[in-house]
Formats: C-alpha cells, sequence, structure tokens
C-alpha cells in the first residue's frame, strides 16, 4: 500500500521539482505507520486500515476534489505525522492508547466521541507514573502535531496548489529558469553492467527503503537509467559524492569505484530527453531481431490496433521439408531444441518467395489455400504467405525500426514485377525509410525537384545550408532564377551516358561507369572495369571526371600482378572495399582479404617467352589461344610459362584470363616489332632511310648463294677465317650446313663452326682466295667445267661471254692443247687426211683468202682477233635468227653460201663441203667473226651472186680486217694444229707486206661490178698470188684445185 | 563528326637521319605516327597537307633534332547524341559491341528495344526479335551514341538502339557478305 501511495505520488508530483521532498514527507506520514501496525490489537488494525484504505481513497481523489473534506484529513492526520517523527517506542506506546481507549470506549460503551478520548485517557491513567510523562509528552505531541498539522496543512496546500501553480508557471515562468543550477544536486553517472541498469534501479529503491529511517539514510535525491541510449551506465543524484558511494555500496553489477562522471549541468535535462519513438506506418522497413529471420529485411503491411503489434511481410526462408525430417515437418518443434539447427543462422534456407509447388511436393497436407479478394493466400504449416511473401503479425519489440538501412538488393526483393516487365518498387516507402540516411548534396551537383510545389524544376546547386539546397535553375520558365528547396523532395539528376562514380554506402562504392538508364532515382550503370552492370540510387552517385579510372586508396590497382606465396601468383580483377578478388595462375577466382597478399609483383624486368609457334612475346602483346575457346587478349602478365591476358570484351573477372604461354599464338607484337633479338635503342641502319633507299641493309647479303643438291662444295675445302675470334686461321671444312662450316684449324687441332660467310675460300692452285659467294656462284662452276677446272681461267670468266667466243679467249689467253683437240681437232683431221681437205682448202678460199686474211689480219697486227670478239656478241645477235643457226651455224651457212658460189656446180665442192661438215674446226673458231661481216653486206649477196661473185662473198667482209682474221686463224689452227705447218708463220710474216689489200682493193674497184664486192674480187685476186705462193708449203693437191683459180678469176673478170 | 583540324606534332630525329631525304622522312614519319592514332577526343585519320615543317633545332646533349610539323588533318570526333552506322563485332547477354571505324561503342540490352531479346540458345549469339532482325556479329547496324569516354590514347562509347530508325541494317547486304 505504501509502494503504491509512494508511486501515486510520485507521479502525480513527476514534474514537479519539490516531488522528493513530498513523496518523503508523504512516505513519513503515511509509510511507516502501517509497518509498525501490525503490533497493535486487530481492532485498531482494521480502523487503521479503513482509515488507510480512506486516505486511499482521498488521496486518489485529492487533485479532483481537492480540499473536500480537509477537516477530517487534519483530523487524521496528526496521529500518524506524529508517529512519523517521533521515536518507535514512542509511537508504540501512543499506539497502545488507541487499544486502550479502545477497550474503553469499549467498555464505556456510549463514548463514541473522539475528541473525547484523550481525556477519558488521562483520566484512566492517571494513576501511573507512566502517564504522566505520557501526559506531557503528549502535550508536547499535541503540540508538535499541531505543527506538523500545519506543516501537512502547507504541504497539502501546497501540494495541491503545486498542480495549479504549476500549470501557470508553465504559462508565465520561462522553462529556463526551470533548468538545474549549480544548487542543485550534481548527477553522477556511474558505470555498470550493460542491460542491469534497470535492477540497478530497484535494488537502489529497496535500499533507499530500507534505509530511509536508519541513522544513515541515504542521502541521494534520485536515480535513474537511461536505458538503450546510454546502456552501461546508471546516473545518481546527490549533493556529495560521497553519497553516491553510499548509495551504491553493496548493490551488485554497478561499480562505483571505477571513475564516475560528473554530468556537467548544461547536460542534464539532455538526460531526460525523451527520444520520440519512430512513427510505424504500413510500408516502411523494419528487420527481424531475432529467430530464424534474424537480420532480414521486412516491410510493415498494417499496424494492429493496439499499436503494439504490427503485421509484416517478408520474403520466407522456407525449406519446404527437404532439409528437415520427412515426419516432422513442423518445424516448431524443432526450432524449440536448442540445438536444431533450424534455427542457427548458419544452416537457415535461404530466401526465397513462397513456392506452391515445391509446398505441395512435401507437405501438401500441410497447405491449404483461399482467396482473399483477387489473391491467393495459402496456409502453409500454419504461416501464412501471400503472393509468395511470409505475412506475421508480430510484436514491436521484436524487431527493429531504427536503423534498418535497406539496401538496394534487398529492397529488390520486395519488388513485384509488373506485367510489363518493370519493377513495381514502392518507391515512398523506401524513400522514407532511406531519409535519414545522409544524402549529401554538392555544389555543383544537377539537382532535381521531384516532389512538392516545384516539382519538375532542375538545377545546379550553388550552395548546400544544412538541408537547405541553393540551385540555380536550368530549365523551364524559371531558368536563371535562384531558389531554394529542401532535401526532401530532391534528387540528383543524370543522364544516360553520363560518367559517374558511386559514393554512397553500397556495396559498389567507388566503382566508375557510364549511366545506361535512369528509372526515378534508380540509376543503372555500366562499369568501366569489367562488364557488369550495376543499380543504384542517384543519391549515391557524382558524376565524375571525364577520364580516371577506379580510384582506390589500397596498396593494389586493377590488373596487378601479385604473388600469394611462394608457389602462386595472381591478377588482380577486382578491388572491393575490404577485399580482392584475383585469378591466380591455374586459372582459380578467389576473393581474399588485401591481408592475404604477401607482395606486388612490380617493375619486373621484360619478362619474355615464347609462343606455340615460338615467336617471342612480351608484356603488350595481342595473342590468341590456339586452344579452348580460343579467346584473344592483350598480355598482361607473363609469369614463368602463364600469361595473363586481357580482353575488353569478356564478361567474367574483369576480361582477365590466364593460360599457358605455349598454348597462344601471336596476333600482334606490340609496336610491331616483328621478332628475334631487339637490340636497345633503335637500330640505326634500319631507321635510316637513305640506307634504305639503297636497298640493302649493310649486314645482309645482296642474294643468299644458290642452294646446291648434293654434298657441299665447300666441304674439304682450305679456308681462311676472316672474322671473329678465330680470325686468320686457316683450316679444313669437315662438315657444313647451309650456312655454317665446321672448320678444322690448322693450327690447334680444334674444329670450330664459323659461318660460311666468315670464311674465304683459298685455291691451292693459284693460292688466290676467294670469298663464300664467289666460291659458290653458280657461273663459276661452268666455266670452271670448260676449262677443266683450273681456277686459274676464273679470271677470264668474267669476259666469257658464250661458248663459241671461249676458243677465242682461249686462244688468246692461253693454249692449252686440250682445248684445240677438243674442237678442232676432228676437222683438223679429217681436212688434214681427207683429200678433200686439202682440196677444199686449196680450191676454195682457205688458202686463198687464209691467205689474205692472214697477212690482212697481221697486218693489222693482231687486234682483229680480238676486236671481233669483241663485235661478236653483237653478230650473234642479229645473225642467230637471220642465219638460223646455232652458235655453229653461222659458219656453216657460211660455207654453203662458199660452197654454192664458189663451186659453180662442181662436185668437188660439195665433197669439200660435206668434208667441211666437220669444219667445226670453223665453227669454232670463224662463225662469231665471220657473221658480223657477213651480216651486213653478204646476206643477198651469196645467194644470187652465186655464179659470179659468190667467191667474193665468202670472204667478204667488208672490212678486210675482220674476215682475213678469222679465216686465217682458221688456217693457222689447222697449220698450228698440224705438227709441221710451221712454215706458215713465216709466210705469214712475210704476208702481211703483200697486203696491200689496199691496193687490191682500189684497183679492182675500179673493174669491179659490184662496188663493195670487187675490192673484195681484186682483193682475192691479188691473193691468189700470194696464195699461190703459199700454196706450196701446202699440199699440192691444193693447187690442184687450182682450177677454181677461175672462179676466182670469174669475180675479177665480172 | 568529321572535321579539318589544323594539328601540331613534334617529330625528334635521329642525326642518322639527317640529309637530303630528311624531310620525307618527317613527312612519312608523320603520316606514320599520327594517322589511325587517338588523341581521346578524336581520331585522326588522315593528314593531308603540311604548312610548315619548322628548322630543326638540335637537342642539347643528345644530337636529335627537333622538328614541329604543322599540319592539317581529317579527324573524327564521335559527340553523343551522334548517330552512326557500326558493325557487330560480338554479342553477349549484356548486350553487343560494335564498332565504328576505330570506336568501339557497347550498346547495353538496356538500350536494345524490348522486342529484341538476347537469344540464349543460339550459336553464335545474338539479339533478335524472331523476326527479321538478327543481331550477331557481323551485322550492321546504326547506333545513337549516347556517351563517350576517353582515356589516354582510346576511347569508348556507349550507344542505343532504342529509337525510330536505330537498329538492325541492310538484312540483304548482312547475307551477301557475312
Amino acid at each position: 500500500m505504501s509502494t503504491s501511495n509512494l508511486l501515486n505520488q510520485d507521479f502525480d508530483a513527476d514534474e514537479d521539482d519539490q516531488d522528493f521532498d513530498a513523496g518523503h514527507l508523504d512516505q513519513d506520514a503515511e509509510g511507516e505507520p502501517d509497518d509498525e501496525v501490525p503490533p497493535a490489537g486487530g481492532h485498531v488494525d482494521d480502523d487503521d486500515e479503513e482509515d488507510d484504505e480512506e486516505e486511499d481513497d482521498e488521496e486518489d481523489d485529492e487533485e479532483d476534489e481537492d480540499d473536500d473534506l480537509p477537516q477530517r484529513k487534519r483530523a487524521r492526520r496528526p496521529p500518524r505525522n506524529q508517529f512519523l517523527d517521533i521515536e518507535a517506542d514512542v509511537s508504540d506506546e501512543d499506539e497502545e492508547d488507541p487499544d486502550e481507549d479502545e477497550e474503553d470506549g469499549a467498555e464505556a460503551g456510549f463514548i463514541a466521541d473522539e475528541g473525547d478520548r484523550p481525556e477519558l485517557s488521562d483520566l484512566r491513567q492517571y494513576p501511573r507514573d507512566d502517564h504522566r510523562h505520557r501526559e506531557l509528552d503528549r502535550k508536547h505531541e499535541a503540540e508538535q502535531a499541531e505543527d506538523m498539522e500545519q506543516i501537512a496543512a502547507g504541504f497539502k496546500e501546497r501540494h495541491g496548489r503545486s498542480a495549479r501553480r504549476r500549470m501557470e508557471d508553465s504559462q508565465v515562468v520561462p522553462r529556463r529558469l526551470l533548468l538545474p543550477s549549480v544548487n542543485d544536486p550534481s548527477i553522477w553517472g556511474v558505470k555498470c553492467k550493460p542491460g542491469k541498469e534497470r535492477e540497478i534501479i530497484f535494488s537502489i529503491l529497496r535500499k533507499q527503503e530500507e534505509l530511509a529511517n536508519t541513522k544513515a539514510p541515504l542521502q541521494i535525491t534520485s536515480a535513474f537509467e537511461r536505458g538503450n541510449t546510454m546502456p552501461g551506465y546508471i546516473y545518481v543524484e546527490a549533493k556529495k559524492q560521497a553519497d553516491v558511494m553510499h548509495a551504491l555500496q553493496g548493490v551488485s553489477f554497478v561499480y562505483p569505484m571505477t571513475k564516475m562522471i560528473l554530468v556537467p549541468i548544461k547536460e542534464m535535462p539532455d538526460l531526460l530527453f525523451v527520444m520520440k519513438k519512430a512513427e510505424i506506418t504500413p510500408g516502411t522497413w523494419v528487420r527481424f531481431k531475432r529467430g530464424k529471420y534474424q537480420g532480414d529485411l521486412a516491410q510493415v503491411e498494417n499496424v494492429l490496433a493496439s499499436g503494439l503489434e504490427v503485421k509484416i511481410r517478408m520474403v520466407p526462408r522456407l525449406d519446404y521439408g527437404n532439409g528437415a525430417d520427412m515426419d516432422e515437418p513442423n518445424g516448431s518443434k524443432r526450432k524449440r531444441n536448442p540445438f536444431g539447427k533450424s534455427g542457427s543462422l548458419a544452416g537457415r534456407p535461404p530466401q526465397r518467395l513462397f513456392s506452391e509447388v515445391e509446398a505441395r511436393k512435401n507437405h501438401a497436407k500441410y497447405l491449404s489455400q483461399s482467396t482473399q479478394g483477387l489473391k491467393k493466400v495459402f496456409t502453409y504449416l500454419g504461416d501464412e504467405y501471400e503472393d509468395g511473401y511470409y505475412i506475421k503479425d508480430v510484436k514491436l519489440n521484436l524487431i527493429q525500426t531504427e536503423n534498418v538501412n535497406p539496401t538496394l538488393e534487398e529492397v529488390s526483393k520486395f519488388a513485384s514485377g509488373g506485367d510489363d516487365g518493370t519493377e513495381s518498387l514502392d518507391l515512398n516507402a523506401l524513400a522514407q525509410s532511406l531519409k535519414k540516411t545522409v544524402s549529401t548534396y554538392q555544389v555543383g551537383d544537377t539537382v532535381e525537384v521531384y516532389d512538392g510545389e516545384q516539382n519538375g524544376l532542375v538545377g545546379k546547386a550553388v550552395s548546400v545550408h544544412g538541408d537547405i539546397v541553393t540551385l540555380d535553375v536550368l530549365e523551364g520558365p524559371l531558368k536563371g532564377k535562384r531558389t531554394e528547396v529542401p532535401f526532401k523532395g530532391l534528387r540528383k539528376r543524370f543522364n544516360p551516358g553520363d560518367h559517374v562514380k558511386v559514393t554512397g554506402g553500397s556495396r559498389f562504392r567507388d566503382e566508375v561507369g557510364m549511366v545506361l538508364r535512369i528509372n526515378e532515382d534508380r540509376v543503372t550503370l555500366i562499369s568501366d572495369t569489367g562488364m557488369t552492370e550495376i543499380t543504384v540510387f542517384s543519391k549515391d552517385l557524382r558524376e565524375a571526371s571525364e577520364s580516371g579510372g577506379m580510384e582506390t586508396g589500397g596498396k593494389y590497382d586493377l590488373h596487378d600482378l601479385v604473388q600469394l606465396d611462394a608457389t602462386t601468383v595472381a591478377c588482380v580483377t577486382k578491388i572491393d572495399r575490404e577485399s580482392v578478388r584475383i585469378i591466380d595462375q591455374l586459372g582459380n577466382i578467389r576473393t581474399i582479404m588485401p591481408s592475404q597478399i604477401a607482395s606486388k609483383l612490380s617493375n619486373r624486368r621484360p619478362n619474355v617467352a615464347t609462343d606455340r609457334n615460338g615467336s617471342e612475346i612480351r608484356v603488350g602483346d595481342t595473342v590468341k589461344e590456339t586452344g579452348g575457346e580460343t579467346r584473344s587478349g592483350v598480355i598482361l602478365h607473363i609469369f614463368r610459362s602463364f600469361a595473363f591476358l586481357h580482353n575488353r570484351e569478356e564478361t567474367s573477372n574483369a576480361g582477365v584470363f590466364v593460360c599457358r604461354t605455349n598454348n597462344v599464338a601471336t596476333i600482334a607484337a606490340k609496336g610491331g616489332r616483328i621478332t628475334n633479338n631487339q637490340p636497345t635503342g633503335p637500330d640505326l641502319s634500319k631507321m635510316n632511310p637513305a640506307m634504305q633507299r639503297n636497298g640493302r641493309s649493310p649486314d645482309s647479303s645482296a642474294m643468299p648463294p644458290p642452294r646446291t643438291g648434293g654434298r657441299d662444295r665447300t666441304i674439304g675445302q682450305t679456308v681462311t677465317i676472316r672474322q671473329g675470334p678465330y680470325k686468320g686461321l686457316v683450316g679444313i671444312i669437315k662438315d657444313a650446313t647451309d650456312d655454317t662450316a665446321r672448320v678444322e684449324l690448322h693450327t690447334k687441332n680444334k674444329i670450330v663452326t664459323i659461318e660460311k660467310a666468315k670464311l674465304s675460300f683459298k685455291d691451292l692452285h693459284s693460292g688466290n682466295t676467294k670469298s663464300y659467294q664467289e666460291f659458290m656462284r653458280p657461273g663459276g662452276r661452268g666455266d670452271g667445267g670448260g676449262y677443266g677446272r683450273s681456277p686459274s681461267m676464273a679470271s677470264d670468266r668474267a669476259s666469257s661471254w658464250s661458248g663459241s667466243r671461249t676458243p677465242q679467249s682461249g686462244f688468246s689467253g692461253s693454249r692449252t692443247p686440250a682445248y684445240n683437240p677438243g674442237n678442232k681437232t676432228p676437222a683438223w683431221l679429217n681436212a688434214s687426211d681427207g683429200s678433200r681437205t686439202p682440196g677444199y682448202f686449196a680450191g676454195s678460199k682457205t688458202p686463198a683468202y687464209g691467205m689474205d686474211g692472214s697477212r690482212t689480219s697481221y697486218a693489222g697486227n693482231k687486234t682483229p682477233a680480238w676486236n671481233p670478239s669483241s663485235r661478236t656478241p653483237y653478230a650473234s645477235d642479229n645473225d642467230r635468227s637471220t642465219w638460223d643457226a646455232g652458235s655453229k651455224t653461222p659458219g656453216r651457212p657460211n660455207l654453203d653460201s662458199f660452197m654454192d658460189s664458189n663451186s659453180t656446180g662442181s662436185s668437188h665442192n660439195n665433197s669439200s663441203y660435206s668434208a667441211r661438215t666437220p669444219g667445226a674446226s670453223y665453227n669454232a673458231s670463224s662463225p662469231d667473226f665471220i657473221p658480223p661481216s657477213y651480216n651486213s653486206k653478204e646476206l643477198s649477196a651469196p645467194t644470187p651472186g652465186g655464179p659470179i661473185s659468190a667467191p667474193t662473198p665468202a670472204m667478204s667482209a667488208p672490212t678486210p680486217g675482220p674476215i682475213s682474221a678469222p679465216t686465217p686463224r682458221d688456217a693457222y689452227s689447222g697449220a698450228w694444229g698440224g705438227p709441221e705447218t710451221a712454215p706458215t708463220p713465216a709466210p705469214y710474216g712475210a704476208a702481211p707486206t703483200p697486203g696491200a689489200s689496199g691496193s687490191y682493193g682500189s684497183g679492182n674497184a675500179g673493174g669491179g661490178s659490184g662496188g663493195s664486192r670487187d675490192p673484195r674480187g681484186g682483193y682475192y685476186q691479188g691473193a691468189p698470188t700470194p696464195a699461190g705462193g703459199y700454196g706450196n708449203p701446202r699440199t699440192p693437191g691444193v693447187w690442184a684445185g687450182d682450177d677454181d683459180e677461175i672462179r676466182y678469176a670469174e669475180p675479177t673478170t665480172l | 563528326m568529321f572535321f579539318i583540324h589544323e594539328l601540331n606534332r613534334t617529330i625528334t630525329l635521329h642525326p642518322s637521319y639527317f640529309g637530303p631525304h630528311m624531310r620525307d622522312y618527317l613527312i612519312h614519319k608523320l603520316h606514320e605516327d599520327v594517322e589511325g592514332s587517338c588523341t581521346g577526343r578524336y581520331f585522326i585519320i588522315c593528314v593531308i597537307e603540311y604548312e610548315n615543317i619548322t628548322l630543326g633545332r638540335i637537342i642539347p646533349g643528345k644530337g636529335d633534332a627537333e622538328f614541329t610539323i604543322t599540319y592539317k588533318a581529317v579527324v573524327w570526333r564521335p559527340f553523343k547524341g551522334e548517330t552512326v552506322d557500326g558493325v557487330v563485332s560480338s554479342v553477349n547477354k549484356m548486350g553487343f559491341f560494335a564498332e565504328v571505324g576505330p570506336l568501339t561503342v557497347f550498346v547495353s540490352s538496356h538500350l536494345i528495344p524490348r522486342d529484341i531479346k538476347f537469344d540464349p540458345t543460339s550459336n553464335p549469339p545474338q539479339f533478335s526479335d524472331n523476326g527479321d532482325q538478327i543481331i550477331n556479329k557481323g551485322a550492321h547496324i546504326r547506333i545513337k551514341l549516347m556517351g563517350t569516354r576517353s582515356d589516354v590514347g582510346k576511347m569508348h562509347a556507349i550507344g542505343s538502339i532504342k529509337e525510330d530508325y536505330l537498329g538492325y541494317d541492310m538484312p540483304h547486304y548482312v547475307e551477301m557478305f557475312v
């Protein structure tokens, strides 16, 4: 009862500064008697109880009726009050009185007047000694009671009035005057065990009650706790710290010995602030506090009438009996089991919307269905599911309504798909939940007003003050104006294509990307780093600089190569705030803490590997996998035999993948590098255009040496090394490849491998040296053969033009016997042996013009022999075609024409002709020479002029020189060939002199019909003479053929 | 959009080039260096004219000579909102990449009309409306650039075909040549 009184009073007076005084007084006044009463008789007890009850009632009514029964009260009060201030024994005595009084009264029977009682008792107790004392005491008491009465009345009045006055005060007195001042008790904050605050306060209260009337009552004025706001602290109000210590002594869970905090006066009122609870309205987001759904986001559907329960909607976590025992689908039973896993967070099923199909599969009997309006509602295992969501009525204390901070991901689970595929999300509710989350606008942000009067306004923030943004309007009729808009109803505005960065608190923080789509205040962007799409609230975005990648505060950057342990390296594919995603050399993808990375591998010396084809690959090259998915990419890193490649178009792992270097092929080398060892610095020989224009760079040969089949010709050659460390040494090639030779050195018994190009080949015969090029040149080989491989001829080869000329050169150069026999001998032999040859010679031109020729030629000294050579090519060029013959033919036709023209039908000629065929001798030597002379002049001549001029033509070379030259040679050759012809030279020697060919020519010319031929004729004419002389040494047979002279004569005559 | 733009370029020449053909070489090198490059804002397509080649300045301490060439070039700068034609280079479920000359443009599936959907079963991957329009690798496409992004030496862009007159282009031509 007393407590209830106390409480009542406390509550009644709870706002009054003087509460405590009043309370204590009241307590003093009322509390004690009850405790003390029991020892007295039951009657009194009853009476007292009645009184008390009445008082209770009265006090309850006090405020209403105020002083309706002040009399009675005051009358009653004194006896009680007197107990309060007087010691217990006294009051005991005092209490006895009523008992006696009662008894007396009972005895007296009729005495009902209370006022009389004391006197009666006085009278009755007179005889006792004590009574006098008591009387005295009682007088005192009476007086005191009077005082107390007055005091009590005063209090009552004050108390009663205070309610009224307070009302007036609050109107008049400024609130700040009610605030605590230095004169008021201080408040100490004391540490305690969190969660025990309330318990501690109650034990203090009990202690206070116990000690209230002892010698050492608690000297504290109040004690309180702040629950959730300040867990771990209680607050005690007292004048002195020692009082606090005293009050807390022996109270468990509180630690007064630790440092107490004296609450500054200014902060005192704050301790008593009541936090206004967030108002819960349908649509707000809350979180489940415990159980299977701990931490899950839920949405308030409805607040029930009591205000203590709400209906929430959340995504269920059901396993439909799959994980649980089939026979015991009742999850609740399991849940009660502390060891059951269904209640644990780890083993709980994932959030998934309710599926009717799944539920029917195992638990059809626990599933029932009903329809509410258009919606189907399922009841499954006693729970209700609507639209797949779990609908539940929960007590407010089971859910967390503050600091919910729903993320977009969570929220999107509640977004049901609309008919058109768009998500319908209750944005208002979401916005409400997010309202408290800090939304920052910065100067320069483009913002849009989406709510309120100025809906639709777009502007640029100029300044931000508190939660008011000043903006310059960019669009619409208000353009250019400046206006102020509160945060509420404002959102950032972006356009597709903007380059933005995520700043706010989602897990995408610090991603940079380009805006793809904007839906209300949700913005979808595509990340720069990987081809991932991100949807975030526009408030979390900020315009990013035009270029500039991901900003990372961490130690590692995207695409860094990092070392994880001794054998593992990895490439960073994504950087989150606390974690790093990597792909290691084996292609495993992991998310690790940065602390798990041993080191970053940077600035490695240029790393080179070879690809499948053996070409060099380096970082930066573009390569393609040869197997697998044939992905291509740019090499980011090479680690041993692994290459990390990057391809922007790959979606996984930010486009990074790993493969073995011997499993890729180069597509494009970085910077167009081709292959091989690239020297550091520019290659000057290649750089310089002047050198390039010349067609070759100095180190590359003009033409690779020809390939020769069969045995390498260099093998066995003696060579000198021209370059390199062995320069100057001589050796023999033991073995050779295309480019290199193994050379056994003469000096030391060692075989070295050297490029062939660095060797010079030594001719054993001549001692000349040749380069490899020269040694291998194809022409050289032909010549060599021709010359019987005598290398000495090599020098001549160059000048030799054709086979036909060779003899000549051979002639002039050196007359190896071998040479002559090859070509001429047969002819010669034939000629010499056969009768006809002489005949031919004799009869026909040879002797004759041979003579002449010889002379002439000699006259002109030997040059003609040489000159022709220079001419020959010219001649041969033209002749071949006209004369239809090979190199030799020219000679022949000549002969034919000779034959025809010379011997008009003479069989002799024929024979001679035929005999002469072998005239290879001719061929070899003369043909070349002759044709030239023929060409110009003789062409037509021979044939027609057959009869007449035939002879002439034969040797008709207009220029006597040339003609004569060859012929003599023939003759000579023949002569030389012949062993004994020695004489001939002699005549030659003489011959020149007569060589008055000129005279011949002139002479004949006069008589000659054909201008040009005549001279020849004359020439011939003249020729015979010497020929005759000549003839002698020769076979007489020649002369026998002198008949032919006629022929000679003929022309002349003609 | 194409522009004729006047530009400068500084070329450093090694002394081994000093000689009668130096000028030719400078021009040759200019073409080589500049044509087809990207500044981050535009692509240099073609050098058309040289205004001036300064006298060479020897760089102290090196012996190289520095020449500044003023030239005019045709440049292409893609603009936000510009409509361009391109060829699809790769397709994935997120969208497709198209090449517009030197520029790679990404068209997200958000920016593709609703009726053209990604067909995950097809090989090669494609977007199609189950009708004429089949967007696969090699398809010709008309895109509106939604935004461009510049990096050092390269550019990226995103495009949209979610508007009238955009999207799939010239089917017959494509069939013939693809």
